[in-house]
C-alpha cells in the first residue's frame, strides 16, 4: 500500500487533484480511496487530502498519519520539521516552488521533486489553477503512474479547460526536477 | 405532479458546494464519455454518489429534500441529474427537511416509492415527521449522513444524530463503506414496502460519504429483477384528496402502535430474507450483524459503521500477533437484532463496544442496547464502552489496538464509558 497526503490552500484545487489522480490509478486496474478534510470552504485555509493505493481493496477508514510521499502545493503551510517526523522512511516529496534545491537541505533524506508550477499553469491559460500542473511533476517523480493514464483522468475530471490542463499536466512532467537521496543529483 | 415544484426555492447550495461542484461535473463528464468496458461495472465514487446511484436504480420517482446546509452530494448528484434527464422522477426542493419528509409522506400514500436525504440538524428538524412517517405506515426511504448536532457546530462524523432518532419507528442501518450504503437503500426499499415502516440508512460524514473508493454499480435489470415495482395495499387517489391520522381512542391507539411493533418485529426476517436473495443476484450479502474471527476469541469488538472496516484492519494485526480478538458488527440497529447478539456473543468473556457517539449522562448508545440485549444471559460477557470518533476525530487501528489491550487489562466490570482522546 502507498500513502499519499496532499496539503495546500482553499482554492487550489488540492481536493480535485487527489481525486483526479485517485481515478487514473483506478484506471489502471488499482484500488485507490481517497477522501479529504475540509470544514466550511474557505478560500485560503489548509486543506488536506489523502490518497491511499494498493492492489487489493483497502479498509482503512481513517486519516493518514505517516505518509509514503507528500504533495505541498504551498509551502507557507509547511513545518519542516512536522514532514521529516511524520513522512516514513525512503518517502518522496513532491514540492510546488521556484526556490533552487539547495533550500531544502533538512529534506534531503527523502527523494524530492521540485516544481514550478504556477508560470506553468498560466503559461498554459489556466491562471492561478495549476493542479494539475503538480499531477503532471508527481507522475515524472514517482513513476507510479502513466502519463497517459493521468491525462486520460484530467479529460474525465476536469470541470474545464480540458485541454489546458492537459498541456499543464504534460509540460510540468518535463519540467520537473527530481533530486535522489542523499543529493545524488538523477538529472 | 410536476406542478409541485412552482414556487418552491430553487436555489441549490450548502456547505459542500464548491467541492462537489467538481466531482458533480466531472460525472457528467463520465456521462457523456462512458466507461471503458473492462471497468464498466466499477466506478470510483463516493459514498454520497453511491447513494444517488441506488436511488435511480430504484426508480424512485419522488424525492423531496431540502437543499442547502447540511444537504450533501446524494441531493446535488439527484439535482444533476434530474437536469441531465437520468433521473426520470421529480425532485420536490423544500423549506425545510420538515416539509421535506412532510412530502415524502404524502405521497407515499399515494402509493409511489419516495426518498429523501439529509444530515444532523436537518434530521433533527425532520424529528416530529418522522414520527408521523412511521404512524401512517409510510415505506418511505432517507439516506442520513451521520455528522455531529451543533453546538459547536462541525461537519465531521458523529452517529448522535440518527441514533436521537431510534424511538422514531424508523428501521435503521448503518453502513461502513460506499458499496454497503448503495446497496443498503436497494435492500432498504425491499424491506420496508413489505413491512410498510420507513428505512433510514446511515452513513458517516467523511469516512463514507466524502470517500472515494472503487463501487460496484449494479444493472439495472438485475435491480429491477431483486426489487419489483411498489405496491401498497390501500393508496389515496390524488384526483380525490383525503385526509389520513384521524384523533383516535386510547385504545385504537394502543392497538394501531401494537400492530406497528409487530410489523417492526418481522424486520428482522425480513431483513434477512432480503439479504440472501440480494447476495444471490449480486454476490454480496451483509446480514443483519457479522462476526469476524469469533470462534476462540476472549475480546470481541463491537462497532457499528465505518470503524468496522478500520476494526478489520486492527483484528488483522492483533492476530498475527497472538492475540485472540474477534469483532461483531452491527448493520442493523432498529429493530435491534437482540436474538442474534446473543447467539453471537453469549460464552465470550469481554466486550470492547466501540461508539462513536454519546448520550450525555449514559453513554455510547450501541454499548447501552448490547447491554440491555444480553442482561438475561446467563452466560453474558464483561461489556466495556469506549467513546471513540466523536465529532469525526480519527479512529485508526492503533486507536483500536489500545482499546483492546485496555479491556485485557480490565479484571473488574466498569459500569461507566471509557473516553479515547487520542490525538
Amino acid at each position: 500500500m502507498i500513502e499519499i497526503k496532499f496539503k495546500g490552500r482553499g482554492g487550489q484545487g488540492v481536493v480535485v487533484a487527489s481525486e483526479i489522480l485517485g481515478r487514473a490509478f483506478f484506471l489502471e486496474g488499482k484500488y485507490p480511496q481517497c477522501f479529504s478534510l475540509f470544514g466550511g470552504e474557505r478560500r485560503g485555509a489548509p486543506v488536506v487530502s489523502f490518497l491511499r493505493l494498493d492492489e487489493e481493496p483497502i479498509l482503512l477508514k481513517c486519516q493518514i498519519k505517516n505518509p509514503d510521499q507528500v504533495v505541498l502545493f504551498d509551502l507557507s503551510l509547511t513545518d519542516e520539521m512536522e514532514i521529516t517526523r511524520e513522512l516514513r522512511d525512503g518517502g518522496t516529496i513532491l514540492i510546488n516552488t521556484n526556490k533552487k534545491i539547495d533550500s531544502f537541505k533538512g529534506w534531503r533524506e527523502f527523494k524530492m521533486g521540485l516544481i514550478d508550477a504556477r508560470p506553468i499553469a498560466r503559461e498554459a491559460g489556466l491562471g492561478e489553477m495549476f493542479n494539475t500542473a503538480m499531477l503532471g511533476a508527481y507522475a515524472r517523480l514517482t513513476n507510479l503512474i502513466k502519463l497517459e493514464t493521468l491525462t486520460e483522468a484530467i479529460r474525465r475530471m476536469a470541470p474545464s479547460r480540458v485541454e489546458l490542463n492537459i498541456e499543464a499536466a504534460e509540460e510540468a512532467y518535463q519540467k520537473t526536477k527530481i533530486y535522489e537521496v542523499k543529493g545524488s543529483d538523477s538529472r | 405532479m410536476r406542478d409541485l415544484r412552482e414556487g418552491l426555492p430553487e436555489s441549490r447550495g450548502g456547505d459542500e458546494i464548491k467541492s462537489v461542484w467538481f466531482v458533480l461535473l466531472c460525472c457528467r463528464a463520465e456521462v457523456i464519455t462512458g466507461l471503458s468496458e473492462e471497468i464498466a461495472m466499477k466506478e470510483f465514487m463516493t459514498g454520497n454518489h453511491a447513494v444517488a446511484h441506488a436511488v435511480v436504480l430504484c426508480r424512485t420517482p419522488l424525492i423531496a429534500a431540502y437543499p442547502i446546509t447540511p444537504q450533501t452530494a446524494i441531493y446535488e448528484k439527484l439535482s444533476e441529474w434530474e437536469a441531465s434527464g437520468i433521473l426520470k422522477g421529480i425532485m420536490m426542493r423544500t423549506e425545510s427537511e420538515h416539509s421535506a419528509m412532510a412530502s415524502c409522506i404524502a405521497a407515499s400514500l399515494t402509493g409511489v416509492r419516495t426518498f429523501t436525504a439529509t444530515s444532523s440538524q436537518g434530521l433533527a428538524l425532520m424529528h416530529e415527521m418522522l414520527h408521523f412517517a412511521a404512524g401512517c405506515r409510510t415505506p418511505v426511504v432517507m439516506a442520513n449522513v451521520n455528522r455531529l448536532l451543533a453546538a459547536p457546530w462541525g461537519f465531521w462524523a458523529d452517529q448522535l444524530d440518527s441514533l436521537s432518532q431510534r424511538d422514531t419507528g424508523w428501521i435503521q442501518f448503518y453502513c461502513e463503506n460506499g458499496q454497503e450504503a448503495l446497496d443498503s437503500v436497494i435492500q432498504a426499499y425491499k424491506i420496508a414496502e413489505q413491512v410498510y415502516l420507513p428505512a433510514m440508512v446511515s452513513l458517516e460524514a467523511f469516512f463514507v460519504s466524502h470517500f472515494m473508493e472503487p463501487v460496484d454499480v449494479p444493472e439495472q435489470e438485475e435491480v429491477d429483477r431483486f426489487l419489483p415495482a411498489i405496491h401498497l395495499p390501500h393508496k389515496f387517489d390524488i384526483e380525490k384528496p383525503g385526509f389520513l391520522v384521524p384523533v383516535v381512542s386510547s385504545e385504537l391507539y394502543r392497538k394501531y402502535r401494537h400492530m406497528a411493533q409487530t410489523s417492526m418485529d418481522s424486520v428482522k426476517e425480513v431483513a434477512l430474507r432480503a439479504d440472501l436473495e440480494f447476495k444471490e443476484i449480486f454476490g454480496r450479502g451483509y446480514g443483519i450483524v457479522e462476526t469476524v474471527m469469533m470462534d476462540d476469541a476472549e475480546v470481541v469488538i463491537v462497532t457499528a459503521g465505518s470503524i468496522t472496516s478500520t476494526a478489520r484492519v486492527a483484528v488483522k494485526i492483533l492476530r498475527e500477533k497472538g492475540y485472540r480478538v474477534g469483532l461483531l458488527k452491527i448493520r442493523l440497529f432498529r429493530p435491534f437484532p437482540a436474538e442474534a447478539l446473543q447467539k453471537a456473543l453469549g460464552g465470550k468473556r469481554k466486550i470492547a463496544v466501540i461508539d462513536r457517539n454519546n448520550s450525555m449522562g449514559s453513554g455510547g448508545i450501541f454499548c447501552q442496547e448490547l447491554r440491555a440485549a444480553l442482561v438475561h444471559s446467563p452466560d453474558r460477557p464483561v461489556t466495556f464502552s469506549y467513546i471513540a470518533g466523536i465529532g469525526g476525530t480519527d479512529v485508526t487501528p492503533e486507536v483500536i489496538q489500545k482499546i483492546v489491550f485496555d479491556a485485557m487489562g480490565r479484571d473488574e466490570p466498569e459500569e461507566k464509558p471509557i473516553w479515547v482522546m487520542e490525538e
